[in-house]
């Protein structure tokens, strides 16, 4: 009864694992880090290397002087890059937490505005651009400041403005270069990639399936929470009068929800890889098909949303079906660290699940 | 507010009854946890046996307390983002008093009062300011608030009052949050922890000490005086998994952190989070636990030496019992006798239907 009502109260949730030594639950797939691996991140990491190179392909072109198929080409690789990103940010834990390579990736929320602030500050002045984005703020490093160089004021002149392509085409690469650092953090042989794949008491971080298990459930349940809580409902508001479309991540392209549709998809097929829809246990099984069932209808919902996401917040029909999508996802990651995590094997902790 | 005065009136008359007859000094000690029971939360007083003496019904999760052990009073705040505090009498005496912190403002769990009693000091969120401030409270007067301290940092999760009486030590653990956002961490690529020393009188900071550059991500969030005056405190990495900083450290005025990792196996095992840090009674153990890792570790004050460990799980609630000795609850609704001399001994064994311990214990 107490876990029903505490569970309210998770956020970024922290799992206690069982200590290595113990048996294994077999409720938990037993190659459970190499199906992620090959169904879920090897594909999602390479997709997001492919897509941000050929989104600095393309701006290379129109800053080379191209024209209207070019600038084409580079709207259609920005939402492909988002759209690999979205499935990329699934995976909010090694290495795509080192060297903050999540912020300066997708430097978000921004509170403050910081990213408007710097960029804007950067555009304006004559001062050389810096050749390389990895030691400045990170919020000039990453896919929100592409967003507001490419689709914000001046961005239909980009082809004529040297400084801002060149800039665009510097976050593109910048971009690029964190989803090679991404593949080669997880390439074959590297530690991080053993210790997920063959966890051991000796090894770090993951010394047992348990261990890679609880990630993936963390992983999941972190993504939901914060495309819930940063990107969706601080731009709905409580009330209509207080719906603020400028609060959403990458308004400005008109590409927010499909953004997050993409991090719910992202979430349905890494479960899906784990072994939570199709795996050793029925029980296991029936809550991951409870939260797939959950996390589409939030993902159709959010994508059957037509208004430009500046505005949509302010509808009432659109609100009525971004409200509804935070509700599915707050009852599938409810799902998630409860009873899935529960008939996992994966034992709870009152301190330890979200600890201050 | 919604406090259930007839639940904690009928309790607080239960209260009344102590055990008999000569009883060792330790188990005569009384200590304040919040937890969550049967569904509700609460505030509880306990005895060393584990048994209830007072309990106080709270409206959401409650997370540390300031006592005023003399008077014989306490403060039960929220846990952070929550905004709500009551004062009230250790031995159930009067009615509770609900306050709450301005409305731009919210509480981050801990507090304390001057040794006189007269003020409350509480750590606080600015979050549209995005700074951490220490609200002050008169505790002679309905505990209205009078004022605040900047904490010189952002996240400032525990404070207390050095032997001088009058110097706040306040851990910045560096970590923005917004209620907006929930508890969602907004800032953690430009983390700055540090240690900041208020003067309650002139209200000026007179000392602040940071983390080296590297351990930018190593949050301070948990403290405790020791004997000699040295601030010891605990933290919790918020960096990559796979590195193990120190997570244990001691400040002495005027110098530099020191840090002490402690055997490697230990460290790994904390799983790089430490969520309480208490003294013995003698001031010269100092005690962390790690709910995460699931583990009691002790140091000797004198020599930063780790002197052992003790396995609880979701162990995190910790307070002095006596000398090198403490008693530490669980998520689990255990209560146990730890230390680091003798074996682990259960006061309460866990229970899934035993309340559920919240971080902190605090002797009275």
């Amino acid at each position: 009864m107490y876990y029903r009502l505490f569970r309210s109260f998770l956020t970024v949730c922290m799992l206690t694992m069982p200590a290595f030594g113990q048996d294994e639950p077999d409720t938990i797939a037993p190659e459970i880090g190499n199906r992620v691996l090959e169904h879920y991140i090897t594909p999602v990491l390479a997709r997001f290397s492919e897509t941000s190179s050929t989104l600095s392909g393309a701006l290379n072109a129109v800053c080379k002087g191209g024209s209207a198929p070019e600038m084409s080409a580079v709207r259609t690789g920005f939402s492909d890059t988002l759209s690999a990103f979205a499935h990329v940010s699934v995976l909010r834990f090694g290495p795509l937490v080192a060297d903050n390579r999540f912020e300066r990736i997708f430097f978000w929320p921004d509170t403050r505005g910081v990213t408007l602030r710097q960029v804007q500050g950067l555009l304006a002045t004559e001062e050389p651009l810096p050749s390389d984005l990895a030691d400045q703020s990170v919020a000039l490093q990453g896919l929100p400041a592409l967003d507001y160089v490419l689709f914000g004021t001046g961005g239909d002149a980009l082809a004529e403005d040297a400084r801002r392509c060149n800039y665009a085409l510097t976050i593109a690469n910048n971009v690029a270069d964190i989803a090679t650092q991404l593949e080669a953090a997880w390439a074959e042989g590297t530690s991080f990639r053993v210790s997920f794949i063959s966890p051991a008491a000796d090894r770090d971080p993951y010394r047992s399936k348990a261990e890679v298990a609880g990630e993936i459930v963390k992983a999941a349940g972190t993504t939901l929470e914060f495309a819930r809580n940063a990107e969706l409902l601080p731009a709905l508001g409580k009330t209509v009068e207080k719906a603020r479309g400028k609060r959403a991540p990458f308004w400005r392209s008109g590409q927010t929800f499909a953004f997050v549709a993409g991090q719910i998809e992202g979430v349905q097929r890494l479960i899906d890889a784990a072994g939570f829809v199709d795996g050793p246990s029925e029980l296991v099984n029936g809550y991951g098909r409870g939260m797939n069932f959950d996390l589409s209808h939030a993902r159709e919902t959010l994508l059957a949303v037509e208004t430009a996401p500046e505005a949509a917040f302010s509808e009432e029909q659109d609100r009525g079906r971004i409200s509804y999508a935070t509700i599915a996802m707050e009852g599938a990651k409810h799902t998630l660290n409860g009873e899935l995590s529960g008939a996992l094997g994966l034992v709870m902790g009152f301190n330890a699940l979200d600890g201050d | 507010m919604e406090i259930d005065r007839r639940t904690f009136l009928a309790l607080a008359a239960a209260s009344a009854f102590r055990p008999h007859g000569a009883m060792a000094a330790e188990e005569e000690a009384l200590f304040l946890g919040a937890r969550l029971n049967a569904g509700a939360f609460e505030a509880a007083v306990i005895d060393a046996t584990g048994r209830d003496r007072l309990i106080l019904p709270l409206e959401a999760r409650g997370h540390s307390f300031a006592i005023d052990a003399p008077r014989r009073r306490a403060v039960a705040f929220a846990r952070s983002p929550g905004r709500f505090a009551i004062a009230f009498s250790v031995d159930g005496k009067g009615e509770p008093l609900a306050f709450a912190p301005p409305p731009d403002r919210h509480f981050y769990g801990h507090g304390g009062f001057t040794p006189d009693g007269k003020l409350l000091f509480a750590t606080e969120n600015d979050f549209e300011g995005e700074r951490g401030v220490t609200g002050v409270y008169d505790a002679t007067a309905g505990f209205r608030r009078i004022g605040e301290f900047g904490t010189g940092g952002i996240g400032p999760h525990e404070v207390i009052l050095l032997a001088d009486g009058r110097t706040l030590c306040v851990a910045n653990g560096g970590i923005l949050t917004h209620p907006d956002y929930e508890r969602i961490k907004l800032n953690l690529a430009t983390m700055k922890p540090s240690l900041s020393y208020v003067d309650i009188e002139t209200g000026d900071m007179v000392e602040q000490v940071d983390l080296a550059p590297e351990l930018h991500k190593l949050s301070i969030r948990h403290l405790t005086l020791d004997r000699f005056g040295a601030v010891w405190f605990g933290a919790q990495y918020q960096g990559e998994d796979d590195l193990r900083p120190p997570l244990v450290g001691r400040h002495r005025r005027g110098q530099t952190i020191e840090l002490f990792p402690g055997p490697e196996a230990t460290l790994t095992a904390l799983d790089n989070y430490i969520g309480s840090v208490a003294t013995d009674s003698s001031g010269e153990i100092v005690a962390t636990s790690s709910p995460r890792g699931g583990l009691a570790v002790f140091w000797d004050a004198r020599s930063g030496r780790c002197l052992g460990e003790r396995s609880l799980k979701d162990g995190c609630g910790i307070a002095p019992l006596a000398n090198r000795r403490l008693l530490e609850t669980s998520g689990r609704g255990a209560i146990v006798r730890t230390g680091p001399d003798t074996p682990m001994e259960n006061v309460r064994a866990t229970d899934p239907a035993a309340p559920t311990w919240d971080n902190h214990l605090r002797r009275l």
